[in-house]
């Protein structure tokens, strides 16, 4: 334990640093830092609902976090979990239109599974190139999420287009109330189990089976893991297929559950909240679970400030972005810091 | 032909001037995934430049001077405080975009897209069909010459070019490889803020949110598909392009019958292809290693 | 006195890596530094050639101040630094390598370029031409284009770092005179060496570094004799060593091969690679029709200037390389086509060149790096307990003699020595049937080298067959029962002992046998 605190006030150190850099950015574009601040403490932690609307946005980005950590523990910069996401959704609401009419207990679950098999596959591409190939998987990725989110356009403006719809954003036809997992509001004990369930065997995975604590050596050192006898390339596969899958498993709840639908581009900064989740929580489980919590009050914040205080909702895109900044770096101050107690002193 | 090569040279160009601001980059040691954070600032104060200025050059200069901004905080963040460069360059990335939508919204009082009266200076009729084409486009090959003698031809560029590939030999030679990575950043700022103006300012005189759509990373791309060569990266960048260009030709050619937005995706796999390509020609295109160090204990 | 020290201190974190140092060199000499790994030479060199503040201490040279830690300052008063493994940017040509560091020539022509270096190459005798890559040129050049390279300017103070470490005998005999040529031209040369013999060969003073401190010097070398030498390099801290250990560790004498073990001839060998080619990849040129056997309980030693396929043949043991021809027996199974994790159920087991790099994951925890083996015994999903793993290595590590403080520490924050017991802990285990030792004792104090020295002649006392890969011949010679010479992915010659000097250095410059 002892061991989590340089990282956990490192972290705390810089987001203050990140959230100094926001207020002068407010300052310079012309509005108030402590109005800003002020406004998005109490839309994404102390207006009523505030907790329940956190886990809402939270929950299905800590699933997809958990994906981030495992690929990152293994090495590999899987950042197009945006990709994985809207792949994961789109597969979820093909199957749904095609078992539309079958009772709600065979579409539930076959929407999941088609919904981690389209993110593990849009994750799959990426992975092959990189460990077969070597070609750099933050492009591929990065490339992937751009190209998903065209697919999502395509598939909500063509084969799933509710010709109901108006308005310039083409959304898919709704999904029907029976295979709802959740109101629009968007928390419910179905979400609540999965997220828990996911939690636990990711954990587990990590830190309780060879793959587990393979990938962290090979995440760190592959050419040493190799040199053990490792067949490197199949912890890292299976890194990229659990991550696509988990963010797969997300972009399904999103749709069954609050979205009931897909529009085109819907939840824009999905992904990169999750690999900003993963970062802060130094790509440990628990840390997720509660950096998750903090980034959903942001998310839900995101709502709140332009309908009812009457700021931009970019604002929270430059808390993130700020926080994505500093949030990988050192100090040896800080380090010696947080030593201070146990007498480490040391020349960097 | 005249069209497609028009509309390559006016899709290729902002993507030449980010790739060669990669290079630059890359050479000095840094994977830079801010560069579509910094175009796009730059695209966003060329245009509120001329708004509120009524001047391209005045507008210009505010581009160079926000982009040159950027690339210090990059830079700080990066050299001083050890961040990884993935991250920092996204998170530099975040910035631009949200903080150009913050500085539309307080400006304007609007997210909408912002027109200016006039943009870039053309090149005029002297050059037939091409007319419409920016001076920056003229400009182009030349910036791709200079920047090719300045990391090839001068001693400065072989520090430079020391600073990325053996710090350690800089070092020895009395370079100071963390300056060096400054000065890459700063002419990177630079070249971002050209690609930007080009982009918003070069032919539609128009801001939108999220206008540069990934065309920074594909800059970065071309970078590493062109080996960080300058003339090999601005290839790679007129080779996006072109594909670009011909997926907006067939739109025009096949109407309907053919997908609209998986056309638009073409330039995003070609990027794919690049960098597959380019893996396997040269056994990989893994400079950076060791991501596995995010994680502290 | 061109150099003069006073007083350096340099501290890196809890390790004194220089203490107190003062040393006095006379201008136009050829000066030695000696002293065992981690005696202080490097540091002394980059504090002297400003790449490391010193935290206490000044320099002067040529009777003048100047700022220590600084490059820029320490190159402007002639002192330049030719480092151990050499730094030039791989991908620059040789001119390339020359121009970043010289002064003028702000912007230049490609011709022009070549044509200015290539005049200074000519001048100083070094064969090599100026468009040619730093990548491309074998070991022996690069070193001459980084003398060259330190030479660009007017240096008055030359340091060489463990220059001989990557030369065969008769190429550190060239290098030698070329030393003795630019000390005639009015340069002052340091050598930083760790082998007596090549002390008395060159130098004309030594001083001997020993634990950070200087022990002694500068002495006349026509004043001390060899076995004194010895005695300031290793101290008393090796009390325990025989004659022929401390031979090979100072480099005082030739090894007369005391410790040959009896090997039953009749005995099928553990390891049996007949003809085997592998093709040309990174790591240099591929094998050429290799033959090599180890029958159990031998040291088979391989000796050889680096870069000669020392690293293509332990890949190709290990199943990690591209065997165009012939086949390779494990134990008397043929391995040729079965990957590293069958060839190690059979009982092979690494201690690979790069221990930071290949033999560990420094920023992983003991017990992982410890476990890895385990793990992978198991199917990839496999539920484990790391409770288990850990007090297995725990064990391990208090059987091994490692100096730790917990199994959670970082494999980063171990010394060298301690960091080399933890893979010798992994490899050598009850199951072993052939090590491969490959360069084991690089970078190791003189116990951690007598320790791994002692291991491996365990594992030979249990049966095992090692092959032992290293450029100190020294070394060689005290350990193995045969020398195996690599010559561009060939074997050149094998020798039985007694082994003679010349004979091996003759085959290691590819003189036919």
């Amino acid at each position: 334990m002892i061991g989590n605190v340089v990282p956990a006030v490192r972290a705390a150190v810089f987001i203050v640093i990140a959230l100094v850099l926001c207020g002068v950015i407010f300052e310079i574009a012309g509005f108030s830092a402590p109005l800003m601040f002020e406004s998005i403490l109490e839309g994404a932690f102390l207006r009523r609902g505030a907790l329940e609307q956190a886990l809402r946005w939270g929950l299905p980005m800590f699933i997809t976090a958990l994906g981030v950590v495992i690929s990152f523990r293994a090495g590999y910069f899987n950042i197009g979990g945006q990709g994985q996401f809207y792949m994961g959704a789109i597969a979820a609401a093909f199957v749904a239109e095609w078992l539309k009419g079958s009772p709600a207990a065979l579409v539930i679950p076959a929407c999941f599974i088609a919904g981690m098999t389209g993110g593990a596959l849009w994750a799959l591409w990426p992975g092959i190139l990189r460990i077969k190939s070597g070609a750099d998987e933050v492009i591929t990725t990065l490339m992937g999420n751009f190209i998903a989110s065209l697919v999502l356009v395509y598939v909500t403006a063509g084969p799933l287009k509710d010709p109901s719809g108006s308005g310039q954003q083409a959304s898919s036809r709704p999904l029907d109330a029976a295979y709802r997992i959740s109101n629009s509001i968007g928390l419910s004990p179905t979400i609540i189990v999965i997220a828990i369930l996911t939690g636990v065997l990711v954990w587990t995975l990590l830190n309780r089976t060879s793959f587990g604590v393979l990938a962290g050596l090979a995440g760190r050192n592959p050419t040493m893991v190799e040199w053990q006898g490792a067949r490197v390339w199949r912890i890292g596969l299976a890194s990229f297929l659990i991550s696509g899958a988990l963010a797969g498993l997300a972009g399904t709840i999103e749709f069954m559950g609050p979205n009931g639908r897909l529009a085109g581009g819907f939840l824009p900064g999905h992904g990169f909240t999750a690999i900003l989740i993963a970062l802060v929580a130094n790509l440990s489980v628990v840390g997720t679970a509660a950096a998750a919590l903090f980034f959903g009050g942001l998310a839900s914040a995101a709502l709140f400030l332009p309908i009812l205080a009457g700021l931009p909702s970019a604002a929270i895109d430059i808390i993130n972005a700020a926080i994505s900044l500093f949030i990988t770096a050192k100090s040896g101050f800080i380090d010696r810091l947080a030593n201070l107690g146990k007498g480490q002193w040391t020349k960097s | 032909m005249d069209e497609i090569l028009i509309a390559t040279l006016r899709s290729g160009t902002p993507l030449v001037y980010a790739a060669l601001a990669g290079v630059i980059a890359q050479r000095a040691g840094i994977w830079h995934l801010g560069l579509e954070g910094l175009m796009i600032a730059g695209a966003c104060a060329t245009i509120i430049g001329i708004v509120v200025t009524q001047s391209v050059l005045v507008a210009l200069i505010i581009a160079v001077a926000v982009c040159m901004l950027g690339s210090v905080l990059l830079w700080l963040v990066v050299e001083k405080l050890k961040a990884n460069q993935i991250i920092a360059g996204l998170g530099l990335t975040g910035l631009g975009l949200g903080g150009t939508t913050l500085a539309v919204q307080s400006i304007f009082g609007t997210q909408a897209a912002v027109s200016a009266p006039f943009g870039l200076p053309k090149i005029g009729p002297a050059f037939g069909p091409f007319a419409s084409l920016s001076v920056l486009a003229l400009l182009m090959p030349v910036a791709v010459i200079v920047v090719w003698i300045m990391l090839r031809r001068t001693r400065f560029g072989l520090r430079l070019t020391a600073s990325g590939e053996h710090p350690f030999a800089a070092r020895s030679a009395g370079v100071n490889p963390s300056m060096m990575r400054l000065a890459a950043l700063l002419i990177g700022g630079v070249l971002c803020a050209l690609a930007g103006a080009e982009l918003a300012a070069g032919s539609l005189n128009i801001f939108a949110q999220n206008m540069t759509a990934g065309r920074g990373f594909m800059g970065f791309a071309a970078a590493i598909f062109g080996a960080g060569h300058p003339i090999g990266a601005s290839c790679a960048a007129l080779f996006f392009a072109v594909v670009g260009a011909l997926g907006i030709r067939a739109q025009i050619v096949f109407g309907d019958r053919v997908p609209h937005d998986l056309l638009l995706a073409l330039p995003y796999i070609a990027t794919v292809f690049g960098i597959w390509l380019s893996a396997r020609l040269r056994g990989g295109t893994k400079a950076l290693t060791g991501f596995g160090e995010l994680r502290d204990q | 006195m061109i150099l003069e020290c006073r007083n350096l201190t340099v501290r890196y974190g809890k390790v004194t890596a220089l203490r107190d140092v003062d040393v006095q060199l006379e201008a136009n000499r050829i000066h030695a530094v000696v002293g065992q790994n981690g005696a202080g030479k490097t540091t002394f060199a980059r504090v002297v050639a400003g790449l490391v503040r010193p935290d206490t201490g000044d320099l002067r040279m040529a009777g003048a101040p100047i700022t220590a830690g600084n490059v820029s300052i320490s190159r402007q008063s002639g002192i330049e630094l030719v480092h151990q493994s050499f730094a030039l940017p791989p991908s620059f040509t040789v001119a390339e390598a020359m121009q970043f560091g010289a002064d003028g020539g702000t912007l230049f022509t490609k011709k022009a370029l070549e044509r200015r270096w290539q005049a200074h190459l000519d001048k100083l005798d070094i064969r090599v031409r100026a468009d040619r890559r730093i990548r491309d040129l074998p070991v022996e050049l690069q070193q001459a284009v980084e003398i060259a390279r330190a030479l660009v300017s007017d240096a008055k103070l030359l340091i060489l770092d463990e220059p001989t470490a990557v030369l065969s005998p008769e190429g550190a005999a060239r290098l030698f005179d070329q030393v003795r040529h630019l000390r005639d031209r009015g340069v002052t040369v340091v050598l930083i060496l760790h082998k007596i013999r090549e002390v008395l060969a060159v130098a004309e003073t030594v001083t001997v570094l020993r634990g950070g401190e200087r022990v002694a010097g500068p002495l006349e070398t026509t004043q001390i004799d060899s076995d004194r030498l010895a005695e300031l390099i290793i101290g008393s801290a090796s009390d325990e060593l025989d004659e022929e250990d401390r031979a090979a560790l100072t480099g005082a004498a030739i090894p007369a091969h005391a410790h040959a073990s009896a090997v039953s001839d009749g005995a099928a060998p553990v390891l049996d690679m007949r003809d085997v080619s592998t093709l040309r990849d990174s790591d240099g040129p591929g094998l050429e029709s290799i033959d090599l056997s180890i029958r159990p309980g031998e040291i088979v030693g391989i000796a050889g200037v680096e870069g000669n396929g020392q690293r293509s043949l332990v890949r190709t043991i290990a199943g990690l390389a591209n065997v165009s021809e012939g086949t390779v027996g494990l134990d008397g199974r043929d391995v040729t086509r079965k990957s590293l994790a069958d060839r190690r159920v059979a009982g092979l087991r690494i201690i690979p060149f790069e221990r930071n790099v290949e033999g560990l994951s420094l920023n992983s925890p003991l017990w992982e790096n410890w476990s890895a083996l385990g793990l992978l015994r198991k199917p990839l999903f496999a539920t484990i307990s790391p409770g288990g793993f850990r007090r297995g290595c725990v064990q391990a590590l208090d059987n091994w003699d490692v100096v730790y403080a917990d199994v959670n520490q970082h494999a980063g924050s171990l010394s060298g020595g301690n960091a080399q017991k933890l893979i010798l802990s992994r490899e050598i285990d009850e199951t072993a049937r052939l090590v491969i030792a490959a360069q084991p004792t690089r970078g190791l104090d003189i116990g951690a080298t007598a320790f791994v020295w002692d291991a491996l002649r365990r594992a030979r006392a249990r049966d095992c067959g090692i092959l032992f890969v290293s450029s100190d011949l020294d070394e060689i010679f005290d350990i193995s029962d045969r020398v195996a010479v690599m010559v561009s992915g060939r074997i050149q010659a094998v020798f039985e002992p007694p082994f003679e000097i010349s004979r091996v250095g003759a085959a290691m410059t590819g003189a036919v046998q």
